[in-house]
């Protein structure tokens, strides 16, 4: 039954609200979320969080690029979690998370939200700076304000004010007339643009850095280079042992000069309370110093020398010489029964412990079935302990003894692997070892091979590394640690000086806000009134102006 | 060439100033025990307490002198800046953290109720450092640079600021919690406890400096003091929760455990040692129940997280320098700015957590709590690098000797 009602009916329905049907956004409009939400503060915090995490885990895992023998040892199960944790790491990336996908996106949409959030807050910044200061209102009902009297006319005390505040190095207005918000001129200050401005340089800064990372890494190049004393080597792509060229340091980039080693010394502090003379123990010594002579070579000719040691690398042509490593290398001689020399090298061992140096070297190879292998191990102070096991004192190379074991059969060594890699259970080792001081020769029996350990030479290890880009990182890193400081310091805030009749002089009224570093500006403001109160004059004290205390 | 006399010396002097701290310690936990808590939530110091107060801080700075006695004749035994192991480092830790504790809390701010646990701090660094005792000697030709002075300090100084910070940090969250469920309990409305929670300040990105501008002469910044009255205590409602309710909200239980549980954890996973790791955990089990007892003489959860800012924010450009620094002295010795080493990366991932701290106190929601919290996982980032990298990992940063 439809009612009768004395009000108008309505001309038409009002449409039925239905909510339009849920559509999936368009490619457009994911854009547009995606790239709002990469701009927002809180997706900075989460992507700084993760980057945070990935370097956790790539503190605890070894990581490839770094540490490749651990690295190693993880996959074989020799150390760490075991075979399968580790397969299972391999199979996530773990031993390479730097170089990996997911954090590349990581770095790049962190990037992406620094600049997405960059660009406006520049625009605006450029805007907000540039502004002449406004003016205040309702001055009385600030937190921070003060009056105080004084016997100078409104115009003077003004004048005093503006005086101090431009001491201050505040930016300045003067705003009267039409102007003057409550009616008296007013002063207004302002400064403190430099929290932002600040911000803005530090997060660009990651920009410059990156470049500089960039830069040297794609145009620079890092070699690896041993150098037995008295040898040298070139600055060509096969003389580096370990080589990393950038993407676009090409092989004609080397400079081609020849370094020459003409000497390398290494000294140790003494042990203390020790008599190593008599230890019947390995006594680790620290070192002092190991320092390499070098003369550089160009177009046959000595052009410079110079000194390199540890935390002072040689420059030379652009190229950058440090001292990473070294070694003894035993140079020895293998002759056949009827005196053919079949082998003469020096040979770089390597530091396995305790001061114990072992390596591995090629001697000589008929066939596949038939090659001859020397593992080497030198003991710089050699000593028996007094079970009759030998050992060495010391570091340094008081009573050298070479230990030289041969192997024989088919080793393996036709393939490209290192000497230290050949097959140990194809070959067979001949069951007595010769032991040598320098100068002594000794013969493989029942082979007859003769083995001459003719001299203990030294080896130098640098590093060989051409770095452009040096420049673009050191102005990130100023640009840097020169917009953290104010951006944390520096905070803007707002001043207004009124001064009215009052009286035979004037009333000064001060008023402030700042927008950050709040209880900083409370001090601040306080000592500001002080500095005004005392470049004022005060007022002559009549019966009803007391004057402020 | 070591002179083993004053490095004798040198050891006998660090044993002087622990002993120091720790009776020092103790006279502060006593002069909190002494303070009365009035009925405006402010604590008050009696005759006894305050008496107590000047000897301890006469004992802290009688200390410090001696403990820099101890560090300056190490340097002078071994004939070199006594930063270059594990012990020398962690023995200036614990200096500097009581300088700044003394400087920034006692001095400048007057919160003699938390120097306790500063020195608390300090303490456990100091046997760290015995733990970790290694004799004068000299150092590896990596290590002879003048780039250690350079580096090694302002990292040392980063640290131990972070330490003083990291301290302020946890009692804060603890006053904070207390304060809500005493405002919870007695139903007043909470503004919340932080100074930066009311205010608009920075907040997120784009439309930030829109805000700002917005509300310059508004009535939003008056409210700070209304929140600080609000936050520290309210006078009628109090004569209901009473000044000690602060420490009846607290379960008791929580403080000893958790603290003696990580304190053992990590104890236990970086030395492998089950009695230290027992003894570590004891050792932070009686800090957890001292700070319980402590929360109502505690200054107010707002003073502690505004403490804790101004702190951080001193710390942060300290630490950034120190790892700048520390990338220029790699390229020098090792022939690159940064290789990803262990150090390396614990030093980057506790700088990047630092940076989320003061992101976070600058976005909206995380203010207060949550932005608190990113400092803690900072802080134990931070003791991961120092301990953990050093002894557990290897790499290129083994400290000589550890």
């Amino acid at each position: 039954m439809t009612e009768t009602t004395n009000a108008p009916t309505p001309l038409r329905e009002p449409p039925r609200h239905r909510p339009p049907p849920p559509r999936l956004p368009g490619p457009l409009e994911t854009l547009g979320y995606t790239w709002r939400w990469l701009r927002r503060m809180s997706t900075a915090l989460w992507l700084l969080f993760a980057l945070a995490a990935a370097s956790v885990v790539a503190t605890f895992i070894p990581q490839e690029p770094v540490i490749p023998p651990t690295v190693r040892d993880w996959r074989a199960g020799v150390d760490g979690p075991g075979e399968e944790v580790a397969a299972a790491l391999d199979a996530l990336g773990m031993f390479d998370i730097y170089g990996s996908w997911w954090f590349m996106s990581l770095v790049v949409l962190l990037l992406v939200s620094v600049t997405g959030c960059l660009i406006p807050r520049t625009r605006m910044f450029l805007r907000t700076a540039r502004r002449r200061p406004v003016g205040g209102r309702n001055l009385s009902r600030l937190s921070n304000h003060a009056a105080i009297d004084t016997s100078l006319p409104p115009d003077e005390a003004l004048a005093a004010a503006r005086r101090l505040l431009r001491r201050r190095r505040f930016r300045l207005r003067r705003l009267e007339g039409d102007d003057a918000p409550n009616g008296a001129t007013q002063l207004a200050a302002e400064r403190g643009h430099a929290r932002e401005g600040g911000s803005l340089v530090f997060h660009v800064s990651f920009y410059v850095l990156l470049a500089g990372g960039v830069i040297g890494h794609a145009f620079g190049f890092i070699g690896q280079v041993n150098v037995i004393e008295g040898e040298r080597f070139a600055d060509t792509q096969i003389a580096y042992g370990g080589y990393t060229p950038g993407r676009f340091f090409g092989l004609e980039d080397h400079r081609g000069f020849t370094v020459q080693l003409d000497e390398f010394e290494v000294s140790y502090y003494p042990a203390e309370g020790i008599d190593t003379a008599s230890a019947e123990r390995h006594v680790p010594l620290t070192p002092a110093e190991f320092v390499s002579r070098v003369t550089f070579i160009e177009d046959g000719e000595p052009v410079a020398t110079d000194t390199v040691r540890v935390n002072h690398p040689v420059g030379f042509d652009g190229m950058n010489l440090y001292q990473v490593r070294f070694g003894f290398a035993p140079s020895v001689e293998v002759r056949t029964p009827n005196g053919t020399l079949l082998f003469e090298d020096s040979v770089m061992l390597t530091d396995e412990g305790a001061s114990t140096w072992v390596g591995y070297t090629r001697v000589a190879s008929a066939d596949v079935d038939n090659q001859l292998l020397l593992e080497l191990v030198l003991l710089p102070d050699a000593a028996l302990t007094s079970d009759g096991i030998p050992f060495t004192r010391t570091p340094e190379p008081h009573n050298p003894r070479l230990v030289a074991m041969l192997w024989f059969g088919p080793l393996g060594l036709e393939r490209n692997i290192p000497a230290s890699e050949f097959d140990r259970d194809a070959g067979r080792q001949l069951p007595q070892p010769l032991i040598l001081a320098p100068g002594d020769t000794g013969t493989f029996e029942p082979l007859g091979l003769e083995l001459a350990f003719t001299d203990l030479p030294y080896y130098s290890g640098f590093q060989v590394s051409y770095e452009p880009g040096r420049g673009v990182l050191i102005t990130g890193a100023i640009l840097m640690l020169g917009g953290l400081i104010p951006s944390l310091y520096s905070y803007r805030r707002r001043l207004w000086v009124e001064a009215r009749p009052h009286g035979s002089g004037s009333r000064v009224t001060l008023a402030g806000v700042a927008l950050q570093r709040k209880p900083t500006f409370a001090e601040a403001f306080g000592s500001l009134e002080e500095d005004l109160r005392d470049s004022l004059p005060a007022a002559t004290s009549t019966a009803d102006t007391p004057v402020k205390r | 060439m070591v002179d083993t006399q004053l490095a004798q010396t040198s050891n006998v002097l660090f044993n002087v100033a622990f002993v120091t701290y720790l009776v020092a310690m103790v006279a502060y936990f006593f002069r909190l025990a002494f303070t009365r808590v009035a009925v405006d939530g402010v604590p008050s110091g009696t005759r006894a307490g305050e008496r107590v107060g000047q000897v301890a801080t006469a004992l802290v700075i009688g200390g410090a002198l001696v403990h820099v006695t101890s560090l300056v004749t190490r340097g002078l035994a071994a004939d070199r800046m006594p930063i270059a192991n594990m012990y020398e480092y962690s023995s200036w830790l614990a200096f500097l953290t009581i300088v700044v504790g003394l400087v920034a809390v006692q001095w400048r701010m007057g919160y003699r109720n938390v120097m306790g646990f500063v020195l608390a701090l300090a303490v456990l660094q100091m046997t760290s450092a015995l733990l970790l005792f290694a004799e004068a000697g000299p150092v590896v030709p990596a290590l002879r640079s003048y780039w250690i002075n350079i580096h090694v300090s302002s990292m040392m100084a980063a640290s131990s600021v972070l330490i003083v910070a990291f301290g302020v940090t946890a009692l804060y969250l603890v006053k904070d919690t207390a304060e809500r469920r005493v405002a919870a309990r007695s139903g007043e409305r909470f503004g919340g406890s932080t100074v930066g929670a009311a205010q608009s300040g920075d907040s997120d990105g784009a439309d930030a400096v829109g805000a700002i501008d917005g509300r310059v002469e508004g009535a939003a910044l008056d409210t700070v003091d209304e929140t600080h009255a609000r936050g520290s205590a309210d006078e009628d409602d109090d004569v209901v929760a009473g000044p000690l309710a602060h420490r009846d909200v607290l379960s008791p239980v929580a403080f000893p455990v958790v603290p003696f549980v990580v304190a053992a954890a990590f104890t236990m996973i970086v030395w492998r040692a089950p009695v230290a790791a027992l003894a570590a955990g004891s050792v932070a089990a009686v800090l957890g129940i001292a700070a319980w007892y402590a929360v109502p003489h505690l200054p107010a959860a707002a003073n502690l997280d505004s403490l804790a800012y101004r702190i951080h924010t001193f710390a942060f450009p300290v630490l950034t320098f120190g790892v700048i620094a520390g990338a220029i002295w790699a390229q020098e010795a090792w022939g690159r700015y940064w290789g990803w080493d262990p150090k390396e990366t614990g030093s980057f991932f506790t700088w990047v957590l630092y940076a989320g701290y003061l992101h976070a106190r600058s976005t909206r929601g995380w203010r207060g709590r949550r932005a608190a919290w990113v400092a803690v996982v900072g802080f134990f980032a931070l003791m991961v690098t120092y301990y953990a990298v050093n002894l557990f990992v290897v790499g290129l940063h083994s400290y000589a000797g550890v």
